[in-house]
């Protein structure tokens, strides 16, 4: 191990887990804003994420072909995002729209249906192998660590790990700003409060909608990116395996509630990485086979005691 | 809704109707959890089928060999579908696959034994399957028992001086039992484990548990499948430095490991797999083939679905006739001694044998392949490590 | 003449399968069509009923806890009853939730189960799971059934085997699948009967109008719980008859939900949710357009492979995600051509006798 002179609880659970946590409050930001706007839990969200990654790769791939030129991927990801926002409105108004009026499973079941169709047709184009997104070990960035070490303490913080937790606050920060001072921002916290009191004072609720998915789809695709600039690898079922736990998230956070979102996905992040430290003895506290139940438990156990979740949310 | 009825039924009559080829089913998990662990063992097939029907296909007509693909996703219930299609509707004489233990028992299970049909397994380990049948003998693999090479492992271990390890392993039917065999008999022989945990496999971050198992020790046993976690594990381990020195199975044995992790830091890394001895003729004649037609000789797994493939058909080949009822005891012909040695590609001199009614003894690519009373094979084993860019295997003697 | 043997053998397995599904979207019916409950763990539940019926029924084995030999019909009953009994304590937890949040909640409990049954070696065998599950009527020829009563008293074993050895190998295949079909046959009739009681009426007015019903006086979340219960109780039997089918069960794969959950409850859109029959005729409808979707897929690439030089091994790595595809879009078309499915409920009307 890197010598961490006492450290260790930090930096080998205490900051993975800050780390798994961002990616999940990212991809949660979305899902809480389609659950409290749209009314619906969106099952097809991690599919985005990960398309968004694989386009991300793909422009970087092509630019690097064409032009020689290296692009960085949050750099790449940008026309990403533009291109699965486009295919969000393409979705939803073909997939998602019918069922606006229809209950809630119609359009819940379209959205598992829309789940295997991106899913498949991106094992289709890209085929089912891994590729590779970053090559080698990151090591734990110098600069930091010889900080930190004059300074009697040892953060051992790798480059990447640094850019997803400062990219995730520059995310959360011009969400604030969008959701509290922009008048869309507030017309999706009123849609999201209380719809029928928005269409009242005349919010129009299609633009809303949109915005939510531009907005969603955003921090989706950064989600996508990040987790991939973190395992450093693409693969076609990493969007469905974090899905699951950032449900727990948004449920946790609360529905509707974006800055509950963050919070949600911090926690369980955390509690996930944080299960597997020896509290007592030398052995993790709970097997690490169990690591995937840790999220699920803890989002029941929100839905029984507290269904509005920390930020007191929509509780349907 | 009547025209696509219509179709399916003409669909039906022209995958049956091509009666004058000998069709060998070829379940394999072409989607599921390892796909890109499955890709590389298909195209095996394939290459042993084209060497087939290349050399003078089946029988003295000529007929073609043809692999009917199907996909049994790693899973019983899609096996059982796709063995029961394969045996009722396309008519193939035996069975080559599937990859995971799961589905092979529940297919043979459920299936193929009932029906009379051979199952041979490219990639089947689990110890359960050596004593599966009673009063039969219908299945058979190509792939050593976990009971043989968790030993091996275990030995290895020992051998290059680790005296204690943590052990962590995906907790899938093949790592998981892996894991089992080695621990027992690595304990039982001195070496201690300081901490012996199962992990989930398609996880973003193990670096918790990697923290854990690595509090006091350098080496860790890693069972998992590279593309479902293995190389995340191992890059965790690596990224703190958990971790100096890996030890692992077929699961690992990738060229993406190399590829992905990057060879400099793969130093003190040694995977086994089953394999020839270098110095028979076996290993080298598939290292060839399997070098001009693009596969990696030693990737998991690849050998042993050209040597299922080839074996099928030479099995009836021998019995003369797609009769389900003869390609058991013709399999065991072909594989075991006594004979004229067959190595892997060499199709034509087998025909030749064969058809002046002689014997043959097949040796292939991932071992002399010869079955026991239970239809396993037992052979070598490998310890691979990185030289030059690439996984370089020495026979564990 | 083999060949049409193999094409009605295939038809007795289609017919089993489809079974083995239609009971399952029985018992979700009973959940979503008569109460309104969005039950997106059912593969847990058919697991709990396939892991008991399969630790019961099997022989005694290192490798895993029970293996008690019992009768299968003792599997049988009890796991329903297990299913049951788990199902309760959820229920009685969840049951207040709201649809997408039971939706999640039930996904969530399904996942913890598929764990527990993973990380518990001793007992279940973990990932290897459990083989060599007796089937109903081939179990007959199995050594363990005719040396034991009530075999024994009918024959001796040389008899049976003798009888056993006359008849055709698969003779069994199409009496597995006829007992599915009278399975699916009775299930249907005793749910059909029991949407046409007072209680099942009661069950339409709590879910088309709960405050009303609710107002009348009822024990709304009584009935829903017993609503839960039961249909649970019918996907455990859906569950023992799988654990039959295939003989071996383990819990990774075997109850994958995005192939056993999502496929039912496809199975159930589009045939009618709320109509006993429509949740059958989907099922079998879904099940053979899913199994008999790679035969033409596998036709269609070998057609394509000789038309054009594009080598079939890609072709065919690709198709199973082409596979999943059409069903994805299949799913898109029928939810928004069929909104109530092929068979729409049907209500009983304000004539028929209480």
């Amino acid at each position: 191990m890197w010598e961490s002179f006492g450290f260790e609880f930090v930096n080998f659970y205490f900051i993975p887990g800050l780390v798994l946590g961002c990616i999940y409050a990212l991809g949660a930001i979305g899902i809480t804003l389609t659950f409290g706007i749209l009314r619906f839990a969106n099952f097809a969200h991690g599919e985005v994420m990960m398309t968004g990654a694989y386009v991300t790769w793909t422009i970087m791939a092509i630019t690097g072909a064409l032009f020689g030129w290296a692009l960085h991927p949050l750099i790449a990801a940008i026309p990403s995002i533009f291109l699965m926002i486009l295919v969000f409105f393409v979705v939803d108004r073909f997939f998602y729209k019918p069922f606006r009026k229809a209950p809630t499973i119609k359009v819940v079941m379209a959205s598992f249906g829309m789940m295997l169709v991106i899913r498949s047709l991106v094992q289709i184009l890209w085929g089912p192998n891994q590729i590779t997104f970053v090559r080698g070990i990151a090591k734990p960035n110098g600069f930091i660590r010889e900080l930190t070490g004059s300074l009697d303490m040892m953060i051992l913080v790798p480059n990447k790990h640094f850019l997803i937790m400062a990219g995730t606050v520059v995310i959360v920060i011009l969400l604030g700003y969008l959701l509290t001072s922009t008048r869309i921002g507030k017309a999706m916290r009123a849609v999201s409060d209380s719809p029928d009191l928005a269409l009242v004072t005349g919010i129009d609720v299609e633009v809303v909608i949109r915005a939510t998915w531009i907005v969603g789809g955003a921090c989706a695709v950064a989600a996508g990116v990040f987790l991939a600039m973190d395992i450093q690898m693409l693969e076609t079922t990493m969007g469905f395996r974090m899905l699951l736990p950032m449900f727990a998230a948004a449920i946790l956070g609360g529905i509707g509630k974006p800055y509950g979102a963050v919070l949600g996905g911090l926690v369980i992040g955390l509690a996930e990485e944080l299960s597997s430290y020896p509290w007592i003895g030398d052995s993790p506290l709970l097997s690490p086979g169990y690591k995937s139940g840790v999220a699920f438990s803890i989002m029941i156990v929100m839905l029984i005691v507290r269904p509005s979740g920390l930020f007191k949310g929509r509780t349907f | 809704m009547r025209k696509s009825i219509y179709s399916c039924i003409a669909a039906l009559a022209v995958v049956s109707g091509a009666n004058a080829d000998v069709k060998v089913g070829n379940p394999m998990a072409m989607t599921g959890p390892i796909p890109d662990l499955v890709a590389p063992m298909a195209l095996a097939v394939d290459l042993a089928e084209k060497h087939i029907n290349e050399q003078g296909g089946m029988f003295a007509s000529g007929e073609e060999y043809v692999i009917v693909r199907a996909d049994s996703m790693c899973d019983p219930v899609a096996s059982v579908d796709a063995v029961t299609k394969l045996i009722n509707v396309s008519g193939v004489v035996g069975i080559v696959g599937p990859v995971c233990s799961g589905a092979t028992i529940a297919q043979a299970e459920s299936v193929a034994i009932p029906a009379g049909v051979v199952t041979l397994s490219v990639s089947a380990s689990a110890p359960a399957i050596s004593n599966m049948e009673t009063g039969t003998d219908l299945m058979f693999r190509t792939a050593a028992s976990d009971a043989y090479q968790g030993v091996a492992l275990a030995e290895l271990a020992l051998a290059n001086g680790l005296t204690d390890l943590s052990v962590s392993y995906a907790n899938d039917d093949y790592n998981a039992g892996l894991a089992e065999v080695f621990a027992e008999h690595y304990a039982a022989n001195g070496g201690k484990i300081h901490l012996n945990e199962a992990h989930e496999p398609n996880k973003a971050s193990y670096r918790s548990e990697v923290a854990t198992l690595g509090a006091n020790t350098e080496n860790l046993a890693l069972f998992a499948y590279y593309g479902s976690g293995g190389i995340t594990l191992m890059r965790n381990a690596m990224e703190t430095a958990a971790f100096s020195t890996f030890l692992g199975a077929d699961g690992m044995l990738a060229q993406e490991v190399i590829d992905q992790l990057g060879a400099e830091n793969l130093g003190q890394a040694t995977f086994t797999t089953s394999t020839s001895d270098e110095s028979t003729h076996g290993y080298a004649m598939w290292k060839a083939l399997a070098t001009v037609a693009g596969l990696n000789p030693l990737g998991p797994f690849v050998p042993n679905s050209y040597d299922a493939t080839f074996m099928m058909a030479l099995a009836v080949e021998h019995a003369g006739s797609a009769d389900r009822d003869l390609i058991a005891t013709s399999l065991r012909a072909i594989a075991n001694a006594p004979g004229e040695i067959i190595l892997p590609g060499e199709w034509a001199k087998a025909k030749k044998i064969l058809a002046a009614g002689g014997d043959i003894h097949y040796n292939g690519g991932s071992g002399p392949q010869d079955f026991d009373a239970n239809g396993d094979v037992a052979g070598d084993f490998s310890a691979s490590v990185v030289q030059d860019g690439a996984w370089v295997g020495k026979i564990i003697k | 003449m083999d060949q049409l043997i193999g094409y009605f053998l295939y038809f007795c397995s289609l017919l089993a399968v489809g079974g083995i599904y239609s009971l399952i979207a029985l018992g979700l019916n009973v959940q979503w069509g008569f109460a309104g409950l969005f039950n997106v763990g059912i593969a847990g539940f058919v697991s709990i009923g396939a892991y008991t019926y399969a630790l019961l029924t099997t022989d005694t084995s290192p490798l895993h806890y029970g293996g008690l030999g019992l009768p299968l019909a003792v599997g049988i009953v009890a796991a329903m009853i297990a299913s049951g009994l788990i199902s309760a304590i959820i229920g009685v937890i969840c049951i207040r939730l709201r649809s997408d949040y039971l939706a999640i909640a039930t996904i969530g409990i399904a996942e913890i189960i598929k764990l527990v049954l993973k990380n518990n070696s001793e007992i279940t065998n973990g990932p290897r799971g459990i083989n060599k599950i007796p089937r109903l009527w081939e179990n007959f020829t199995e050594e363990r059934f005719y040396n034991d009563w009530p075999m024994s008293w009918f024959a001796s074993a040389e008899t049976w085997q003798s009888i056993f050895s006359s008849l055709p190998r698969w003779w069994w295949q199409p009496c597995f699948a006829l007992s599915i079909i009278i399975a699916v046959y009775v299930v249907y009739k005793l749910l059909e009967k029991l949407r046409l009681s007072p209680w099942g009426r009661m069950m339409t007015a709590i879910r088309e109008n709960e405050p009303a019903a609710h107002a009348a006086g009822k024990n709304v979340t009584g009935r829903r719980i017993e609503a839960f219960i039961l249909g649970s109780m019918i996907m455990g039997l859906a569950g023992a008859v799988l654990a039959m089918h295939l003989r071996l069960i383990e819990p990774t794969n075997t109850f994958d939900p995005s192939k056993l959950t999502f496929l039912v409850w496809v199975m159930l859109i589009a045939g009618g949710s709320g109509n006993n029959r429509g949740a059958i005729l989907g099922s079998f409808l879904i099940w053979v357009i899913w199994s008999a979707s790679e035969i033409v897929i596998n036709v269609g690439i070998d057609v394509i492979g000789d038309f054009t030089n594009i080598h079939v091994g890609i072709l065919s790595t690709r198709a199973g995600y082409l596979r999943m595809l059409l069903i994805g879009l299949l799913l898109q078309y029928i939810l928004q051509k069929y909104p109530l499915g092929i068979l729409p409920e049907s209500r009983p009307t304000a004539s028929s006798k209480t």
